[in-house]
């Protein structure tokens, strides 16, 4: 199968058509670097499970359409105070409403557009799909949290993109500096206004200084219509601590890529994910823990459940440089599997360049425990409700950890919504 | 000054027993490849048709492909056309018919290394059947095992004597177009082992072949491969060193098993290949394909192997579970020192229902050398009930090594059961200083601790192999602490 390729021409054309400002020159240099890479093809390692080819014609499609401006996105705020307590901003293909960023100046927080920031030579466009979405960017987020600022309220990115017609492409940058010893708590809701074909490519970068700390929760309930590439990548000094969970449910073909480098000594990482897929789901994890400055301890940990004709993939690493001595880096990943026309393809690696760490990793793919069912039918309870409540109870185990407080009783909501979904349309 | 270069010398040469040429003459190919060539070596081997189609076939195809690079390994692009691709003992004609016909200087060769054939043979009930460079130059307890009924020949009488066998399994389980290295093989093998065990027959002895990489600039390309008919049973031992020497030697075996209805396989390797000395300059670059067929029901294959040599070892042996009930395993000790890569593991395909697999490895890396394993679980859609474990574990030693692991894990059915371990860590401080409060040289200490470690796997081994993958160790990892 030969490999779609994006058409530079078109690329090209709809870069040169978005509006002159201080993104221009970033978008050149990413248009000149993505057009040395194209898109990845399944030959190569990092994408060996997951086939862009959808994608890709999915954009060349629409850059040939010539689309006009972005439509602003109609989203009822209380309603999703309602779900989740936070500051909402809405991003509409990278545009967020100009009034919501205002009303946020005070807390020890700056949120601007990255068009006006000045520092556009920070965006990073170093792979395919960050110089892809470099290229293409309308505009993007620039937030600051100064430094020793405590901001106890999450603030909150709804990334809605409204294909209501026709097929869709969005790009969306998120520019995110922690100052020294500050915390902020992020969310990252991504939804689905419409349900036709959309292609939604976002990239998130975080820098955390001395002593920082963030929490980042990234919630994907899309349509099982559109595609979505996430990366999400990380910069963390010493002393830091950086607690991220992904919590899949939706989508037809996800994929996350989450980039973690600790280059200070005791930084701390935890990241977690959940994935829910069944139908035709398609639901890739990439993780890199890249260990460059030791001693510092990092945690994955993912759990997926996978019914119907889904597939879902795990690809952590966990990367320890020569010199990052007293690494304790640790990996684990579980998985469901309830149907025998589902898959899951798990890849935990390792690659350690120093003696003095601790590594370990494990994973398992299988059923629910023969032994636990039965403990539970012995107290009374029937099979179907004993595989539902240690099913619940697998996807638990993530839950628990999770780092923001005021997503979770949402997110409660939404996995036992996904579960009745997959556990109801299997007859184990 | 002078005493400190004794020392090194002392070591570098005790670190390599085995390395030494025999000055005997070989009658050689001229380095260069082409249909040419080909036909030279399928000619002077006597080979019918089929066989020099089936090279032709191979080499064309091979023309087409690209040498494979994901391996986590790094060398200088290998010159295909600087090889020799046939090199033999001369008095090719008339072969020797006992061991009091083999040249003495052989015979020398194997006493070097430590195997005397006549006696050990005999003393051990092995059959060894020894490869000097490609051509099988002595074979003995032929007679038991015929009795039997049992074929344990050279690969190239193998194609002469039992042609409708040879054209049956051959290439059955690594066919021709498979890789880049197992195309190459195909292509220009040498000779190598054949075995065939018939139905419901126990070998009545372990089968060992001594291979040996002898005369300058020969690649060796041997292909093996066993057959084990119904309810039949042969475990196959195979041990290796070559001479040292300044030049990087190519390596690519092709090793075929194929297991039928309820036939047991048991292969053992233990690898001791010269690897270069500590800048790494010479060595030998194994790259090698090792692939068994579970063909039948309840059939079982078992790859155990201890690795100690090669400059590279690029290894990957393999269990294709098609029959019901099937068992695969491989149990690995992986050692890297000095400027050693090694990327080896396994692939465990499930297709078949209530499959079982196992995979234990060891790696251990010390010196500058990168240790990596890689490892393929896959579970078809049809394969329910599949069961597998595996257990990597990687221990360093020094802070310039690398240890990774790369495990591809491939589930298509809901009722297979898949679980995967592993762990990295070095030699505590505490551990050894245990040992060396106890009086134990570090030294000691550090092989005690090592073999502690990999008993795993040596637990595995036959006996003989078991006892002299311990003492291949302690050796390997001569001065990696200190």
């Amino acid at each position: 199968m030969s490999a779609a390729v994006l058409n530079q021409d078109l690329l090209e054309a709809a870069v040169g058509r978005l509006a002159a400002d201080g993104l221009t020159d970033l978008r050149e240099r990413a248009l000149v670097r993505f057009g040395e890479t194209g898109f990845p093809s399944v030959r190569e390692e990092n994408w060996r499970y997951t086939n862009l080819a959808a994608a890709v014609e999915l954009s060349n499609a629409y850059l040939s359409d010539a689309p006009g401006a972005i439509s602003a996105t109609n989203v009822d705020i209380s309603q999703l105070n309602d779900d989740i307590d936070a500051h909402w901003i809405v991003i509409s293909s990278g545009v967020a409403d100009p009034d919501a960023l205002a009303a946020l100046q005070d807390d020890g927080i700056v949120i601007t557009p990255l068009s006006e920031s000045n520092d556009s030579d920070q965006v990073c466009i170093d792979d395919p799909l960050s110089s892809f979405n470099a290229a293409l960017l309308h505009d993007g987020l620039r937030v600051r949290v100064a430094e020793n600022a405590r901001i106890e309220k999450p603030i909150g990115f709804l990334l809605q993109d409204d294909a209501a017609a026709t097929a869709g492409l969005s790009q969306t940058r998120i520019v995110v500096d922690l100052g020294r010893n500050a915390s902020a708590s992020f969310i990252e809701l991504h939804r689905s206004g419409g349900d036709s074909a959309h292609f939604a490519n976002s990239v998130v970068q975080m820098e955390l200084d001395a002593g920082a700390s963030a929490n980042f929760v990234r919630i994907q309930e899309r349509s099982t219509k559109h595609m979505q590439i996430g990366r999400l990548q990380a910069r963390l000094q010493e002393n830091t601590t950086f607690n991220f969970t992904t919590i899949d449910v939706g989508g037809k073909l996800i994929r996350n890529d989450v980039a973690v480098t600790i280059e200070g000594a005791h930084a701390v990482a935890n990241v977690c994910g959940v994935y829910l897929a069944d139908g035709n789901q398609h639901i890739d994890n990439h993780i890199l823990l890249d260990h460059r400055v030791g001693p510092a301890v990092s945690m994955q940990d993912y759990r997926g459940i996978v019914g119907g004709r889904a597939r879902c993939i795990f690809n952590g690493k966990a990367l320890v440089r020569e010199g990052a001595d007293g690494t304790d880096a640790e990996q684990s990943n579980r998985n469901l599997l309830l149907s025998d026309t589902a898959e899951i393809d798990t890849k935990p690696e390792l690659e350690i360049f120093a003696d003095d760490v601790k590594c370990a990793h494990g994973t398992t793919v299988g059923q629910l425990d023969k032994k636990e069912l039965f403990y539970l039918r012995s107290r009374g309870l029937s099979h179907e409700q004993a595989r539902i409540l240690l099913t619940r109870a697998f996807a638990g185990h993530i839950l628990k950890k999770l780092p923001i407080e005021n997503a979770k009783k949402y997110i409660d909501q939404l996995i036992e919504r996904k579960l009745d979904q997959l556990t109801g349309d299997t007859d184990q | 000054m002078s005493s400190e270069a004794n020392d090194i010398d002392r070591l570098v040469n005790r670190r390599y027993e085995h390395g030494f040429v025999t000055d005997i003459e070989s009658e050689s190919l001229p380095p260069g490849l082409d249909e040419g060539v080909i036909r030279a070596i399928s000619a002077r081997k006597n080979e019918p048709e089929f066989m020099l189609e089936w090279r032709l076939k191979a080499y064309r195809h091979w023309l087409t492909l690209n040498e494979p690079n994901w391996a986590h390994v790094s060398y200088t692009p290998i010159d295909y056309q600087e090889i020799s691709y046939f090199s033999a003992p001369k008095s090719d004609a008339d072969r020797p018919k006992s061991l009091d016909e083999v040249d003495p200087k052989l015979l020398e060769t194997y006493d070097k290394l430590g195997i005397p054939l006549h006696e050990r043979a005999r003393l051990a009930g092995v059959a060894v059947d020894a490869v000097f460079d490609s051509v099988s130059v002595a074979t003995t307890f032929k007679d038991k095992l015929s009795e039997a009924g049992v074929i344990f020949c050279p690969f190239s009488e193998a194609v002469v004597n039992h042609p409708e066998l040879v054209r049956k399994y051959l290439g059955s389980v690594v066919p021709y177009r498979d890789n880049f290295f197992a195309t190459l093989n195909t292509a220009v093998f040498s000779d190598g082992s054949f075995v065939y065990i018939p139905k419901g027959v126990r070998c009545p002895m372990e089968l060992s072949t001594y291979f040996r990489i002898n005369a300058a600039n020969t690649g060796q390309f041997e292909r093996t491969l066993i057959i084990a008919d119904e309810g039949s049973y042969v475990s196959y031992l195979e041990g290796c060193t070559a001479p040292m020497r300044d030049e990087n030697q190519l390596h690519a075996a092709v090793v075929e098993l194929v297991a039928l209805k309820d036939a047991e396989i048991k292969y053992s390797t233990v690898q001791n290949w010269y690897p270069g000395d500590e800048e790494g300059k010479g060595g030998i670059f194994n790259f090698v394909t090792k692939r068994g067929d579970c063909r039948g029901d309840n059939a079982k294959i078992s790859w155990t192997q201890v690795e100690t040599g090669s400059a590279i070892t690029w290894k990957y042996p393999s269990c294709i579970l098609r029959g019901d009930n099937s068992v695969g395993e491989f149990y690995s000790v992986a050692v890297a020192n000095n400027m050693q890569q090694a990327d080896t593991g396994t692939k465990m395909i499930h297709i078949g229902k209530n499959t079982k697999s196992t995979i234990v490895s060891k790696g251990i890396s010390a010196g500058k050398a990168q240790n990596a394993y890689r490892g393929l679980v896959r579970v078809m859609p049809q394969a329910a009930n599949a069961r597998n474990h595996t257990q990597c574990d990687s221990l360093l030693i020094g802070k310039q090594c690398g240890a990774h692991t790369f495990p591809y894990i491939e589930t298509r059915n809901s009722s297979a059961q898949i679980e995967h371990e592993a762990t990295t860590s070095k030699i505590s401080a505490d551990q050894l200083f245990y040992c060396r409060q106890r009086g134990i040289s570090e030294e000691d200490a550090v092989n005690m601790i090592v073999n502690g470690f990999c008993k795993e796997v040596f637990k595995e081994l036959p006996m003989e192999f078991a006892v002299e993958a311990q003492a291949l160790l302690n050796v390997s990892l001569e001065g990696a602490v200190g």
